[in-house]
């Protein structure tokens, strides 16, 4: 099933040359490489040009959570980091020197994702209270909650205005709240929630927005990337693996009677822990041409929502039970980031799909990455029995510009 | 950008239903140049800003004591200008991290302000009718701080050099030249560097008192209100550069187009052209409906349809600078925002899907199910994604070419108007000021 499993050997031996742990001795370094390396070549074989390989070392390890960490966000203007876990409490720190900036405190549950708005004033985080909180990063005050999911809140993101928010829920609903009137409480659904797209069968595992904020795109763990029209809540487009032949259905005779989707809750395994291998992080690329998606069958790929054709496919880590995010590098090389169920963070050339560095000192799952805005800055966050932040920096990479 | 996602047919059509209305309380509605706003004019002088995403006031301009009369957006919508009764004019800047936000300058005039506009090219330049049928160029910069009256020049001849009333002034598209409409019912054509009349046209047949003008983005087309109850068309000529002397063309200008309502005979508030310039809305002063009319001009102006937008008579309409999409403000106050919609496709609930309008007979290809050798699929799968692709370029939307009109070198006019620049800059963001929480 993994075509491209061979790339690992290209790989490995560049693994030595860039392990960063000093600090952490009880790396497991003997985990063996996931899949069996198979014949097929190593796609660098084709081309025999030296990619310029990142740097990255280890730069700080924030201790502080008691609880897995879910996500780790850098703010845009790149002064702080927020991170977020199984805790009640969100966490700012300061990137550059490590040290622990703020508790935001208020949820009643653990947290599932955060998002900055534009400005790096508000963060917002979505928490298993069912609950969104908006908060004044400056003053740690709660400017809003917005309540209305019936479910945990799984992921969240701001609109490029930092006008809307988008959510998604446990029980398969997207949400797009009003960020500046948020908490008022009006009946009218409409007001206070623009719109519910009742969407997924299935936990709704990313939301994210396009640049002009026209589209939304989601998935779920009903293995659907779905793209839906912000202003009516249409769904354009629904993008699946592996069906490059159309069927056609006349329209309509299939959702005649509409299916109710709202099915009956999941058993809860972990916050982010559930089995299956389809897709369970998607976001646009930073110009919203592409969109990037992780997948559990260990597999990054890139697509072209327009045509639903998979461009890039980035294999190597490990991706099989934890919805791990992945993200775009582009302050410095054109890389793909993402965490690993190996305990480590891959780095991937965008191009040419080859592993370009393997940060290691995590000494669990690595669900959580970060890609500082303009520094070549990577915040990794690990769960269970690791629970630290670790920030590595690569500081060739700003002459390299 | 995603358009052809949105709509797979993506030439602009005009608008068939009403999408929402914004309870506005105001006397007319304008979209911003990027149509992610709408600025709302009221009766009580205070003019208010809309954004369309949220579909909520987020700035109220409290400025003004009188009606606000007119409200005009600079190129980056950093600006808005408010016109009012109350003899002024009023210059906001929306960048500022407050509401109401900032005043940015305030216009003091000798009489009501009937409307008021922004240079195309640069905010500090605007042009102000007075309700006493006079038009004033004003530059607040501050290498040209001026305030020029634009006159028609006295020729004291056998019409008793009697000057007509100005009853409507714009800016063409390009910023050159200013266009005034008088009560006689002649155009007359302005440069906006020499503020000198460069040109007289009378309209072939007579119209009767001008009551306003709309300009497609190109310019070269212009459409009247008038007096008569016609909607009239021209093609704009080009005007050589002003003559020292103050020599002027006196034309007439032929019609290529008359729009009217033939039965109702019903006058017009006000039309708008679609952003490409292939519609023409046209909003019918009927006392009791609220009727708009759109005329296909790709179609040598045919008629296409009616909007009907209820009881609410209409008082003021606006289409959209970049989509198929018109506000309307009826006389209650509402701004109404008409769409076209798409039909939901349900077909895009499912991956690799497509939707037929009928069955059809599905004929297999000859290779459809053949059993392909896997690694050269592989292969043929490796060799596809070799394909470099980019991730963040964006390219910038080609449908706002307004800001991006390049002064061609020896153009004096663009020149002049693009000196001593404000500072209204792509990419400025407004501040979202959250409400306070009441609970």
């Amino acid at each position: 099933m993994d075509p491209l499993a061979g790339m690992d050997d290209s790989s490995t031996d560049d693994d030595n040359t860039s392990q960063t742990t000093e600090d952490d001795p009880q790396v497991p370094e003997h985990d063996p490489p996931p899949p069996p390396a198979q014949p097929a070549p190593p796609p660098s074989s084709q081309q025999p040009s030296r990619v310029q390989r990142p740097n990255y070392q280890l730069q700080h390890t924030l201790i502080g959570h008691t609880k897995s960490i879910s996500a780790v966000k850098f703010s845009p203007d790149g002064t702080l980091l927020a991170s977020c876990g199984a805790e009640n409490t969100v966490k700012i720190w300061s990137p550059f020197t490590g040290e622990l900036v703020r508790n935001l405190t208020g949820h009643t549950e653990g947290l599932s994702d955060i998002a900055w708005s534009t400005d790096s004033v508000y963060l917002a985080s979505a928490s298993d209270d069912k609950t969104i909180r908006i908060w004044e990063v400056d003053t740690g005050v709660t400017q809003k909650t917005l309540k209305g999911h019936s479910k945990w809140v799984f992921c969240l993101n701001y609109n490029h205005n930092s006008t809307l928010l988008v959510s998604g829920a446990c029980d398969g609903d997207i949400r797009i709240w009003d960020t500046k009137k948020g908490g008022v409480l009006i009946h009218t659904i409409n007001r206070r929630c623009l719109k519910t797209l009742h969407a997924h069968i299935d936990y709704v595992t990313a939301v994210h927005f396009n640049r002009d904020s026209s589209l939304i795109v989601s998935c779920s763990l009903d293995g659907q990337i779905q793209i839906w029209n912000t202003t009516n809540g249409q769904c354009l487009k629904t993008i699946v693996e592996g069906h490059d032949a159309i069927w056609y259905v006349v329209s309509r005779c299939f959702f005649e009677s509409p299916v109710d989707l709202t099915t009956s809750p999941r058993p809860r395994i972990s916050a982010f822990l559930i089995a299956q291998t389809y897709s369970q992080h998607v976001q646009f690329s930073p110009n919203s041409k592409y969109i990037l998606s992780t997948a559990h069958d260990s597999a990054i790929r890139l697509w072209d929502y327009q045509t639903t054709r998979c461009l890039k496919t980035y294999t190597g880590h490990v991706n099989k039970k934890y919805c791990i995010c992945a993200c775009f590098s582009v302050t410095g090389g054109k890389w793909i980031v993402a965490g690993s169920e190996d305990h480590k963070v891959w780095l991937w050339d965008l191009q040419t799909r080859e592993v370009v560095q393997v940060l290691e000192g995590h000494s669990d799952v690595v669900v959580a990455v970060a890609t500082h805005p303009s520094k070549n800055m990577i915040a990794s966050g690990s769960i269970d029995s690791d629970l630290a932040i670790r920030i590595w920096e690569d500081r060739t990479g700003t002459e390299r510009g | 950008m995603n358009e052809s996602l949105i709509n797979p047919f993506s030439t602009i059509t005009h608008p068939t239903a009403v999408q929402t209305s914004l309870y506005a309380y105001g006397t007319f509605a304008r979209f911003d140049p990027s149509g992610r706003y709408i600025g709302v004019g009221r009766i009580d002088g205070v003019a208010t800003i809309w954004d369309l995403e949220t579909r909520e006031a987020i700035r109220g301009l409290d400025g003004h004591v009188k009606a606000v009369t007119s409200l005009d957006w600079s190129r980056n919508s950093r600006y808005v200008l408010t016109s009012s009764k109350d003899w002024n004019v009023i210059v906001w800047d929306l960048a500022a991290p407050w509401d109401p936000p900032q005043r940015h300058a305030t216009i003091r005039c000798d009489a009501p302000v009937s409307s008021a506009s922004f240079h195309p090219r640069n905010s500090q330049i605007v042009l102000a009718l007075l309700n006493t049928g006079e038009v004033y160029l004003i530059d607040l910069r501050k290498n040209h701080r001026s305030r020029n009256e634009l006159c028609e020049p006295d020729e004291g001849d056998e019409d008793g050099g009697q000057r007509s009333a100005m009853t409507t002034a714009r800016f063409d598209p390009s910023g050159r030249y200013v266009f005034v409409g008088t009560h006689s019912g002649t155009i007359l054509v302005f440069s906006t560097r020499t503020k000198t009349m460069i040109a007289r046209h009378r309209i072939a047949g007579g119209a009767g008192s001008l009551k306003g003008f709309d300009f497609p983005k190109s310019g070269r087309r212009l459409v009247t209100n008038s007096s008569d109850r016609i909607l009239r068309q021209f093609i704009v000529p080009q005007y050589p550069p002003p003559d020292p002397d103050g020599v002027f063309i006196e034309t007439e200008l032929e019609p290529t187009h008359r729009f009217n309502d033939p039965i109702n005979k019903t006058a017009w508030h006000t039309m708008s052209y679609s952003p490409d310039g292939e519609w023409l809305a046209g909003g019918a002063a009927d006392p009791a409906t609220h009727k708009i009319y759109i005329w296909d001009i790709s179609n040598d102006g045919q008629f296409a349809s009616t909007l009907d937008g209820g009881r609410e008579p209409l008082a003021h309409l606006h289409w959209h600078p970049t989509k198929s999409s018109i506000a309307s403000t009826t006389k209650q106050g509402s701004v109404l925002i008409w769409h076209s919609p798409n039909p939901e496709k349900w077909g895009a609930f499912a991956g690799g899907f497509e939707e037929v309008d009928e069955n059809v007979e599905y004929e297999e290809k000859e290779d459809e199910f053949d059993i392909e050798d896997e690694e050269e699929m592989l292969k043929r799968k490796m060799k596809a994604e070799e394909e470099e692709i980019d991730i963040d370029t964006v390219i910038e939307d080609t449908s706002r070419p307004s800001n991006k009109l390049q002064a061609h070198g020896d153009d004096e006019d663009l020149a002049w108007a693009d000196g001593d620049p404000d500072e209204d800059i792509a990419g400025w963001t407004m501040k979202i000021v959250m409400d306070d929480e009441d609970m």
